[in-house]
């Protein structure tokens, strides 16, 4: 935390006038309406809402636009970090927001590796559909808690 | 599936509820006004969520949080208007946390001249 708050990325950021953080911050907000969006309506049918759509026809979709949106928030918060990255030694909520994130990218992949999310065919059997659902449901609480956890940082 | 849905539905709607609740930033300090009266041993600096100063008084040391620095400025107060080493009188909150020595900072006075950065809050 020392050592971001040290780097030349932190002190570009901090001689950058008194909108810098703001508009890091907005980009920061950007990402994560990109990341979340998108991934609400990719969770929701794999639990099943809207079944008749096909699970790629939705992947294709969904995929591509939370993936783009967590570089833009993973880029930014790195960031923020550098800003005052000292402020935040002792603050519980970073640790929780960054495992929270990291338990949801091991979902993403491990469902990405379920043969029921490769099978490209549009009726999905029973424990697909359960595997699908548990996928879904993990990666909307964990998503859910990074995003609360990140807001209540700066409430600390 | 349904009832899997409504309860992951009802996790995210009560968490963004908790997050709405806790949106006050001065929550976390005291009710009352708090003032002193110290050598500023770190200037203003006008990045990051807030703008900040540290003040010594006698031997603590504390952690002056001002406004958002956009905020900062338009009070008149830039990164060079007072110098290191400089008497000033800061009134704002303390951090309910007592072993915390900071103050959310309403008002800096310096060289008989006032800074209020939240006049909105008298």
């Amino acid at each position: 935390m020392i050592w971001i708050e040290g780097s030349a990325l932190g002190d570009a950021i901090r001689a950058s006038g008194v909108w810098a953080y703001g508009v890091v911050n907005l980009v920061h907000i950007a990402g994560i309406a990109l990341l979340f969006g998108s991934m609400v309506i990719l969770d929701l049918r794999l639990l099943g809402w809207r079944r008749e759509l096909p699970l790629t026809a939705v992947t294709s979709i969904t995929v591509p636009i939370a993936s783009t949106g967590f570089v833009i928030a993973a880029l930014s918060g790195i960031c923020l970090l550098s800003v005052n990255g000292g402020e935040y030694i002792g603050n519980p909520f970073l640790p929780i927001k960054i495992a929270a994130i990291a338990l949801a990218l091991v979902n993403a992949v491990a469902l990405s590796r379920l043969s029921a999310w490769r099978m490209k065919q549009s009726v999905e059997s029973a424990g697909a559909k359960m595997h699908l659902a548990i996928g879904g449901g993990l990666s909307l609480l964990f998503w859910s808690i990074a995003i609360c956890a990140g807001r209540m940082i700066g409430y600390w | 599936m349904k009832g899997l849905h409504t309860i992951f539905t009802a996790i995210v709607l009560s968490l963004v509820a908790s997050i709405a609740a806790a949106h006050h930033g001065w929550n976390g300090n005291g009710e009352e006004q708090f003032e002193l009266t110290g050598i500023v041993e770190a200037p203003v600096s006008l990045s990051g969520p807030h703008a900040t100063m540290k003040i010594r008084v006698g031997e603590q040391l504390w952690d002056i949080t001002l406004a958002p620095p956009a905020r900062t400025e338009r009070a008149g107060l830039q990164e060079a208007t007072i110098p290191v080493g400089a008497k000033v009188t800061i009134s704002g909150h303390r951090n309910s946390d007592p072993k915390r020595f900071e103050v959310k900072t309403e008002r800096v006075t310096y060289n008989g001249k006032l800074y209020n950065v939240y006049p909105d809050r008298e």
